[in-house]
């Protein structure tokens, strides 16, 4: 699996696109708690998290029992962690549930990636 | 040259972009393009710490609130300009007069559109921006589009600079251009 991370319209997907060759075709924009696991690319995990606080889903256990589905798979997620603390008490349990879930797929990536106004920096 | 800069509030943009500005002046002008246009005390006391901040770099001040291209009417293009900053350029272009809560969508396109075309005419421009992406805010409509414009213009300005600057605390990440950059300081 290949992490992509970095803040919001840096420029992640498109990254994706050209180093990877994908099309709009290959790439799942997150927005529920279901993910197509079919396609190559899996993008704005943030929102999957989002939708994961809502609906009360461990985000992380799901990725922990279904490495089968994610292993060969790009993942693309937002980096939400610099600002001031949220808040909402949902926002605040959002940006926990998707740090917890960057940890844990960064370790387990081949490669993380950050996209930093287009441009990549090599993290692992 | 074209020198990017970016980064979150008080990571010491200015203070290098001020540097760099001067190593790539050499004996030609110098100019501090101050694009904030100030609207209350605290954007006064801003400008006067900045100010003090590069008094004797031999900076001539222009100040520019808008249309940035017209800064070329008052200023030698063999000058080497210090730009700070795109923040505040797209917020008078994207809001227009004080008091005005009405968005202009087409700013961020005249902004990428003039800030290319000043920084091909002049001789060295040094470009500061704020990194604003990394919160987990969820904003309103009009304030998600002017963060996304603010990106989109830092993202267009990475494209065509020599140098890539991310600033953190005072730490430089040159992430484009790290050999020139090393020439330069």
């Amino acid at each position: 699996m290949e992490l992509i991370i970095g803040g919001a319209y840096q420029g992640k997907i498109q990254y994706a696109k050209e180093k990877y060759n994908l099309t709009e075709a290959d790439i799942h924009i997150c927005d529920s708690v279901e993910i197509d696991f079919s396609k190559k690319c899996v993008a704005d995990l943030e929102k999957f998290t989002f939708s994961c606080v809502q609906n009360n889903i461990d985000a992380v256990e799901f990725f922990k029992h279904n490495r089968h589905l994610w292993s060969d798979k790009i993942v693309i997620c937002c980096d939400i962690f610099c600002g001031v603390v949220p808040m909402g008490a949902e926002n605040r349990k959002w940006r926990q549930e998707t740090g917890r879930l960057c940890q844990y797929l960064s370790k387990e990536a081949e490669t993380v990636t950050r996209i930093f106004c287009g441009l990549e920096q090599k993290l692992k | 040259m074209i020198v990017f800069i970016c980064g979150g509030s008080k990571s010491g943009k200015s203070s290098l972009a001020q540097n760099i500005s001067k190593a790539l002046s050499k004996d030609n002008p110098l100019y501090y393009v101050a694009t904030m246009i100030p609207s209350d005390a605290e954007d006064k006391e801003k400008i006067r710490l900045h100010i003090e901040d590069r008094a004797d770099m031999g900076f001539d001040t222009v100040e520019c609130g808008t249309d940035i291209v017209t800064v070329l009417n008052t200023t030698d293009k063999n000058g080497t300009f210090m730009l700070d900053s795109v923040t505040a350029l797209l917020t008078n272009e994207m809001y227009g007069d004080f008091g005005n809560i009405g968005v202009d969508i087409k700013a961020e396109e005249r902004c990428i559109k003039d800030i290319r075309q000043l920084a091909e005419t002049v001789n060295n421009i040094v470009i500061v921006s704020d990194y604003i992406f990394s919160d987990a805010e969820i904003y309103d409509e009009s304030t998600e589009l002017f963060r996304k414009s603010l990106a989109d213009i830092g993202n267009n300005i990475a494209i065509y600079a020599d140098i890539v600057i991310e600033m953190n605390f005072g730490n430089a990440t040159v992430h484009k251009g790290k050999d020139i950059y090393e020439t330069i300081l």
